[in-house]
């Protein structure tokens, strides 16, 4: 959507009106309104869905708020908003699954389940929606105004791509006292946008010319070609994404929103783990915060804690790329990954004082070539 | 608590001798501690002082120092 022809007109054009207005709730207003306007030009259904999605999540909300035990209506809200995200992208998927499976029962008779249209920016808004609900329960954060909220939700900058924004970090800036447009605001926005611009088509699109017929014909060229495609795809999604990303933090920052990062070197992580704190750091996030944490407590099993829980948070993180077994399998990939670096951190736990390799240069330098190779590898089951 | 916070922390998850831990001593952003040992970092928090952290305070911004741990402690 970035690249569109009129993206560019519009953000600018709408962040001159933004900062012409002289009230807040007239400024957080007229974000929102372009935000619907814009999801309504690519895809006039998910303004539907974006204001249903958004009244049922305010309205457990407000519940959650009267409520002393705010568990009922938190549970509520997050199968409500699963079973919402389930109804739209995975239905076929469960339908493909399920008839591979009954096809090895003949007597069983087969049905159909039909998938609904995918709504634009589903998956983001409803682990943003979650995050919201959840982070109430925990008392982290407290309702807020609708207006607000539902331009948490709608924020047409990052609703295509993330980052996935937390409420917690977006409130006080839309509640803060109403200020002049500053310089720094331009120049970081210009910034960012230009070198997510170059990262996208420059660099990206250009790799994915070199890449994409190996992709699409793998049998017409040789081994070597077809690992260097790969490594070129590894580094064709990296810039493509992080340019993608920029380019919503820049625009963000150009109405004053300061949007959390979403990528730091990650290629240059020396384990798996600080992989996942550099690489789309706010879906990380989340799945650190809404899944794997959540899963760890009060269980004292170390196969549940060292394999179980990595692999199944990975897996979970997998699906939510895309609603096919080749999303779950990059997952596992990624859950295999962790689980080893967690028996690895026990054995030089274990052998403390007995490694003192681990912390020698070459050893990290080695460490980042093998975490690159072994992310590198998990994007062929992702492509 | 900052002396209980700092012995937790260098006996369970400190593997390289030469590494002393202060109130100061950045654990998360330096990959001293991972995902996995905040895992039991917060059950230690919440059996030793009865404090439940919510996981998204635990975070390398916020979480990072013991300094800063008691500060999140403190709010809970």
């Amino acid at each position: 959507m970035f690249t569109h022809l009129y993206y560019f007109p519009f953000l600018i054009h709408s962040a001159i009106i933004y900062w012409i207005l002289p009230k807040r709730t007239l400024r957080t207003g007229f974000l929102t309104l372009c935000s619907l306007a814009f999801i309504w030009y690519f895809d006039y259904k998910a303004v539907f869905v974006v204001l249903g999605l958004t009244a049922f999540t305010y309205l457990i909300a407000m519940w959650m708020e009267k409520s002393s035990n705010t568990r009922t209506a938190h549970r509520i809200g997050v199968i409500g908003l699963l079973m919402i995200l389930i109804a739209f992208k995975y239905l076929g998927f469960l339908n493909r699954t399920i008839h591979s499976l009954l096809g090895f029962i003949t007597e069983l008779p087969t049905f159909s389940i039909e998938k609904l249209f995918l709504p634009l920016g589903l998956s983001y808004i409803i682990f943003k929606y979650i995050s919201y609900l959840t982070d109430m329960h925990w008392k982290i954060v407290k309702r807020g105004s609708l207006l607000d909220f539902i331009c948490y939700g709608s924020l047409y900058t990052t609703f295509v791509a993330g980052p996935i924004e937390r409420f917690e970090r977006l409130k006080p800036q839309l509640e803060a006292d109403i200020e002049p447009f500053k310089a720094e605001y331009l120049e970081t926005a210009f910034q960012r946008i230009v070198f997510g611009l170059f990262k996208k088509l420059v660099i990206a699109d250009w790799l994915g010319y070199f890449i994409n017929p190996v992709w699409s014909r793998p049998d017409n060229y040789s081994a070597f070609i077809r690992i260097a495609a790969l490594f070129g795809y590894s580094l064709q999604i990296y810039f493509d994404f992080a340019g993608y990303s920029d380019i919503a933090i820049g625009s963000s920052r150009l109405f004053g929103l300061k949007i959390m990062e979403n990528f730091r070197n990650p290629y240059f992580s020396p384990n798996i783990g600080q992989f996942w704190r550099r690489w789309h750091i706010s879906l990380s996030d989340w799945i650190r915060d809404y899944i794997f944490f959540p899963l760890s407590q009060n269980k004292k099993s170390p196969f549940w804690l060292l394999f179980c829980v990595p692999v199944l948070a990975m897996a979970l993180c997998g699906l939510w790329h895309g609603a096919a077994w080749h999303f779950v399998i990059w997952g596992v990939w990624h859950g295999i990954g962790i689980s080893l670096l967690q028996t690895w951190n026990l054995i030089k736990k274990v052998n403390k004082g007995k490694m003192a390799f681990v912390n020698t240069v070459w050893f990290t330098y080695l460490s980042i070539l093998l975490t690159f190779l072994y992310v590198t590898m998990g994007w062929w089951w992702f492509r | 608590m900052e002396e209980k916070l700092i012995d937790y922390i260098t006996h369970e998850f400190v593997t390289d001798d030469d590494v002393e831990i202060t109130a100061e001593t950045k654990l998360i952003s330096s990959g001293l501690i991972d995902s996995f040992s905040l895992v039991s970092l917060q059950a230690f928090i919440a059996k030793e002082f009865g404090k439940q952290i919510p996981a998204p305070k635990i975070t390398a911004e916020s979480f990072d120092t013991i300094r800063q741990m008691i500060e999140i402690i403190n709010q809970f």
